[in-house]
């Protein structure tokens, strides 16, 4: 069996969102969407303040809530992912209600209105972003068109989650959020091999995952404390 | 305002996600379609080549910092998808920060420059529109070339600046060959508000007028001063792949007035007063000496082995009269507590610990300290046993934080003497030079100069950088470095003389310097600026031609060069996209063409220079065009890298192909204790009494037929006689009446600031809150929520932010992570150009939140020359404009500006 996990050691993190850009580069994400988020908190009183940063993502839960929720099977769990068919959604939002991280949301073509529009701040003399859609050749120029997810750009109210980067799992890869990580906070990997890092790093010891109360059993772990 | 992603907020969620979907405005189409089946066939190019569709590396380098990375970008269907760590590269091995990735965004930004453009409407200020109307490269270099020639027919060559914000290796080429040509001594760059005077701190101890690395995987203990590494300074990348182990390997101590990325992560945060630095420095070298702590190997010890520091007296000056020369080859103080008694300090690689003891350190107890910088006695004892016993495994790490303040020369020199204590200078474990990383340079100039030129050049800068009370030092010469930002007040002056022409590329003073309403004043009035630029940027809005520019990752010839990792690189930057309008480079394309221009129009010298002396270094061939011509001069510059004739160690190049395939030439390792026979300092020792930067000063005021007394009290330093020579704490020096102006306004970096150019990309904005205490979309200033509540503020409220020199409007934010009485916001923010997105509303020139640099008044650290903005050097109040909940505050909108 292959049980994809993903590992967060947050003494590695820095805080930085280079995942969270990554993830909005390899995936096409639209503006103001995400498929990976961030808290932060700052607790105490000064000078005893302490300041964590905590990466986010869907936790691809083994119990999903989504999966379960999904009424046409667009939603499934394989190799320990949490995946989804775009194909097969009907874009009802059933999962977007069911999942208690809030981790799943309903695509916007609005997000890829900035390279649509056809004002120019300084008109003849500086682009719009139809312009340069236009001349790159591509409606989002940065965009990752090899991303076989099959979604859509703008395929309005299809449900939208991170799949871990599926299209690079599939060849070997890691996604592209632990790729671009320099800080090497993001572990990834099958927990069922023993001599993977993860595996490993999940039996070393003091393990947290978000708010095991739901009863889904997140396969995203979190090691390490942040700061002090 | 954008929503805030909140994703463990349920109800927050669904709110979004009920909202999202308003309106449809594109057809859907699946992703790969763009590949496969054009939807709009005239937006999509036909997928018929097959290597294209698989794409391909690029290596290039990230100008996003001064860490100039090494990175390699993924090219598919003619388009850049993904900027990478170069994997070659031994300083940034692979790895970037999230900087390099908001580059895609820079270059696809919607809001650049398409075509040249004239101005129009004669007025300039702040709010006024320009007028641009787009004209052909043609129209916009003629009128360039016949502004310059005549100028220059009129005598007044000098009169032209060349200015530099971002620039690459080959920078010389356009900067310098084209003025020196031409006839102007006036090339200004902007390193003096970047962090100049942290290389004079430098320099004045160690002989080394540059920036250090430092050997972080091996180190026990580091103290960072206002240094937040993995968020900026100059190896963020480095930093940040190396911070787990070294946090894992070391203690790390952050002294910053806010808590900063790194200070979250620190084993401490020293939440120090604002520019009191120098003051807990001191006191930690007074505990590390009084405490008989220091370094034996390093710095020698007494001769009798007793510590005479431990009396916490000054050592006997009557026997230092008396004896104060050499003795055995090694410079030797007697002193001790009693008169009749010799004793003798055998110092190795340190000079003048004795009179750095007596001028500065014997009552410099952390008690003193601790009133001034709000730093417990105890903790400076600890922080000093602790750093001075780590066996030279110890940095003392300076930044600007602590060097560019009004009085920031001594600051920096207090706090990196601390190395030399812990003997941790070049010492596995501590802290490094970069091993040397040769380059070419441009052949000799003279030749191509005329009469009129050679005329001109002997006309003094136009900066004031020769003028008494700017020193000017660079690597240990006066009257030498750049004077940036005086340039404003040179101009509204006219002193020297008035300038009346300025051509500058990638740089956005109007912005980026304090004191902006200056800057406003002189733009407006120097006749004709030529800007250079990717975005209408601010300085652009006052200029008569603007040209776009191409970006140096994707679209242009270049280079760079840095250390770090114990690493010296130069990293090639090539075109690997085509621009997709008509912007050209400005350090080979525009060169290039305004030479040819020049040339039709009958002066051709640099059209000559260019031809003749920037030939291919391999085949000898003289460049026929820009692209040529650009090719050639990143070949000149590196050769010395990939031509095996020169012997430079480091990686084995064989030739120009391997240095473009590779993208990167490493040096060999750097190895420790290099200079140990001679730092390269007057003495050769590592100076505690700065013999180096007695006679760079001495010489300076004898030019002048002045005392260094009078220096001091010119650049506004409280040192007197000897203590100008020594690490010493200067009291802050403020800016407002702190009556009127209660807080103290303290300034930071963004980690995704691309040196402040990154502003108008989406994701920059998006994830604003990785820097700490911020907030996604919006510039906040942070307070104390003990001043918060003093000040009857609700987290949310928008303020006025009033200094003596200007205001800003922006939101007040409650956060634990500063200290009462200093209000932080980070710079960055507050563009009233550049684009749709930095601004809030680009035609309006309404800004999206407010600059720092509107509030900060223009100071100097004057011994550099640089500018000096951290430390506290102004004070503000905090008006409120409108509760957070919307309802009006105590003043109404209008009332207070």
């Amino acid at each position: 069996m292959t049980r994809y996990t993903m590992v967060i050691d947050l003494g590695r993190c820095v805080g930085c969102s280079a995942c969270q850009i990554a993830c909005k580069l390899e995936n096409t994400v639209g503006e103001d969407s995400f498929l990976s988020y961030h808290e932060v908190v700052t607790t105490g009183e000064f000078p005893q303040v302490s300041y964590k940063y905590i990466p986010t993502m869907c936790n691809h839960c083994a119990d999903a809530p989504c999966v379960a929720a999904c009424p046409v099977g667009a939603l499934y769990k394989r190799d320990g992912l949490t995946l989804h068919d775009p194909e097969r959604c009907i874009g009802c939002g059933a999962c977007v209600a069911a999942c208690p991280y809030g981790m799943v949301t309903l695509r916007d073509a609005a997000g890829y209105a900035a390279f649509d529009a056809t004002s120019a701040i300084i008109p003849g003399g500086t682009a719009t972003g139809r312009e340069v859609a236009q001349a790159s050749g591509a409606l989002v120029p940065y965009g990752n068109h090899g991303a076989q997810t099959a979604l859509t750009y703008a395929e309005e109210h299809k449900a939208q989650k991170c799949c871990f980067c599926i299209h690079r799992v599939e060849k070997g890869e890691a996604p592209y959020c632990a790729e671009m990580c320099a800080a090497g906070a993001r572990l990834w990997g099958d927990a069922d091999d023993p001599e993977s890092d993860v595996a490993k790093a999940l039996a070393a010891g003091a393990v947290e995952v978000s708010h095991p109360d739901y009863g889904t059993r997140p396969s995203v772990s979190y090691v390490g404390t942040f700061g002090r | 305002m954008r929503p805030t992603d909140q994703p463990i907020d349920r109800r927050s969620f669904l709110r979004i996600g009920a909202a999202a979907g308003a309106a449809a405005v594109l057809a859907a189409q699946p992703l790969t379609a763009f590949a496969d089946e054009p939807a709009d066939p005239g937006a999509v190019e036909a997928p018929d080549d097959k290597a294209a569709s698989a794409g391909k590396w690029v290596m290039s380098s990230c100008q996003g910092c001064t860490s100039n990375c090494a990175v390699r970008v993924r090219v598919e269907h003619g388009r850049a998808v993904k900027v990478e760590g170069n994997p070659n590269a031994k300083g940034n091995h692979g790895c970037v920060c999230p900087n390099a990735m908001l580059a895609l965004q820079q270059l696809y930004d919607p809001d650049r420059v398409k075509y040249p453009m004239r101005r129009t409407n004669p007025e300039k200020g702040r709010g006024i529109d320009p007028g641009f109307v787009p004209i052909s490269w043609d129209e916009a270099l003629g009128e360039i070339a016949d502004k310059m020639l005549e100028l220059r027919n009129a005598g007044e060559a000098y009169k032209l600046a060349m200015a530099k914000g971002r620039s690459t290796g080959i920078a010389d080429v356009f900067h310098k060959a084209l003025p020196e040509i031409y006839g102007s001594p006036n090339r200004f760059s902007h390193a003096a508000i970047c962090a100049e005077a942290e290389k004079l701190a430098t320099g004045a101890l160690c002989g080394y007028w540059d920036y250090h690395d430092y050997d972080l995987l091996h180190a026990k203990y580091l103290i960072l001063w206002g240094t937040d590494p993995i968020s900026s300074n100059r190896q963020i990348s480095n930093a940040i792949s190396q911070f787990g182990k070294m946090r894992a390997n070391a203690k790390v101590i952050v002294v910053d007035p806010r808590l900063s990325a790194t200070a979250a992560k620190a084993d401490k945060w020293l939440p120090i007063i604002p520019g009191t630095d120098g003051a807990l420095a001191s006191a930690i070298a007074h505990v590390i000496l009084a405490e008989g702590l220091w370094n034996r190997e390093f710095v020698g010890d007494f001769t009798d082995g007793t510590n005479y520091f431990a009396y916490g007296k000054p050592l006997d000056e009557s026997l230092w009269q008396q004896y104060g020369k050499y003795r055995g080859g090694n410079q030797v103080y007697p002193g001790g507590p009693s008169s009749g008694d010799e004793y003798w300090f055998d110092e190795k690689k340190t000079y003048g610990i004795c009179r750095w003891w007596n001028l500065e350190l014997h009552d410099k107890t952390p008690e003193w300290a601790a009133e001034i910088c709000g730093i417990d006695a105890d903790d400076i004892y600890q922080i000093a046993r602790d750093f001075a016993t780590q066996k030279a495994k110890a940095v003392s790490w300076i930044s600007p934080g602590v060097t560019m303040t009004p009085r920031g020369g001594y600051t920096g020199m207090a706090c990196f003497a601390l190395n030399g204590l812990a003997g941790s200078y070049e010492t596995e474990g501590g802290i490094l030079r970069s091993p040397s990383a040769p380059t070419g340079h441009l052949a000799d100039l003279y030749a191509y100069k005329d009469s009129k030129a050679k005329k001109a050049l002997k006309k003094p800068k136009a900066d004031q950088r020769q003028y008494f009370e700017f020193v000017s030092i660079e690597k240990a010469q006066a009257s030498h470095n750049q004077n940036t930002n005086r340039i404003a007040d040179a101009i509204l002056a006219e002193e020297p003389y008035g300038l009346k022409m300025m051509i500058a590329y990638w740089n956005n003073w109007v912005f980026s310097c304090t004191g902006t309403a200056r800057w406003e004043e002189a733009l407006a009035k120097l006749p004709y600026l030529v800007h250079i630029t990717t975005n209408p940027s601010e300085m652009s809005q006052f200029a008569d031609i603007v040209l776009p520019a191409k970006h140096h990752m994707f679209e242009a010839w270049g280079f760079v060069k840095n250390k770090m990792n114990l690493y010296a690189y130069l990293s090639v930057e090539q075109p690997c996209v085509e621009t997709l309008f008509e912007a050209r480079n400005d350090e080979t394309e525009i060169a290039w063409d305004l030479a040819q221009k020049l040339a039709e129009k009958g002066w051709p010298n640099l059209a000559d220079y260019y031809r003749i002396e920037c030939r291919d270094p391999y085949t000898g061939n003289q460049p026929t065009n820009a692209e040529e011509f650009g090719e050639s001069v990143v070949k000149i510059f590196t050769q010395p890298a990939w031509d095996p004739a020169f012997a430079a160690g480091g990686d084995d190049l064989k030739k120009w192909a391997d240095f473009l395939k590779n993208g990167v030439w490493n040096s060999d390792r750097m190895t420790y204790k290099k200079h140990y026979s001679d730092f390269g300092t007057k003495t050769g020792k590592f100076e505690f009494y700065s013999e180096t930067l007695k006679e760079v000063l001495q010489g300076h005021v004898d030019r002048y037929k002045r005392s260094v007394n009078e220096l001091m009290e010119a650049c506004n330093y409280q040192a007197r006689d000897g203590r100008a020579f020594v690490p010493h704490y200067e009291e802050p020096y403020r800016n407002g009446d702190p009556d009127e102006f209660p807080l103290i306004f303290s300034e930071h970096r963004s980690r995704l600031n691309r040196e402040g150019r990154s502003a108008n990309t989406t994701w920059y904005q998006d994830f604003k809150d990785a820097d700490p205490g911020d907030e996604p979309w919006d510039d906040v200033l942070k307070v104390n929520p003990r001043d918060m509540a003093a000040l009857g503020l609700a987290d949310g409220d928008e303020v006025d932010v009033v200094s003596p020199t200007g205001s800003i409007r922006v939101r007040a934010r409650a956060w634990e992570g500063t200290r009462p009485g200093v209000v932080v916001k980070c710079y960055g923010q507050g563009h009233w150009a550049y684009g749709h997105v930095a601004a809030a509303d680009y035609e309006r020139a309404i800004p999206r939140g407010g600059n720092n640099n509107d509030l900060l008044v223009a100071e100097w650290e004057h011994l550099s020359s640089s500018t000096a903005r951290h430390g506290g050097n102004t004070r503000v109040r905090v008006e409120r404009v409108r509760s957070a909940g919307g309802a009006g505050g105590g003043q109404t909108e209008g009332e207070v500006r």
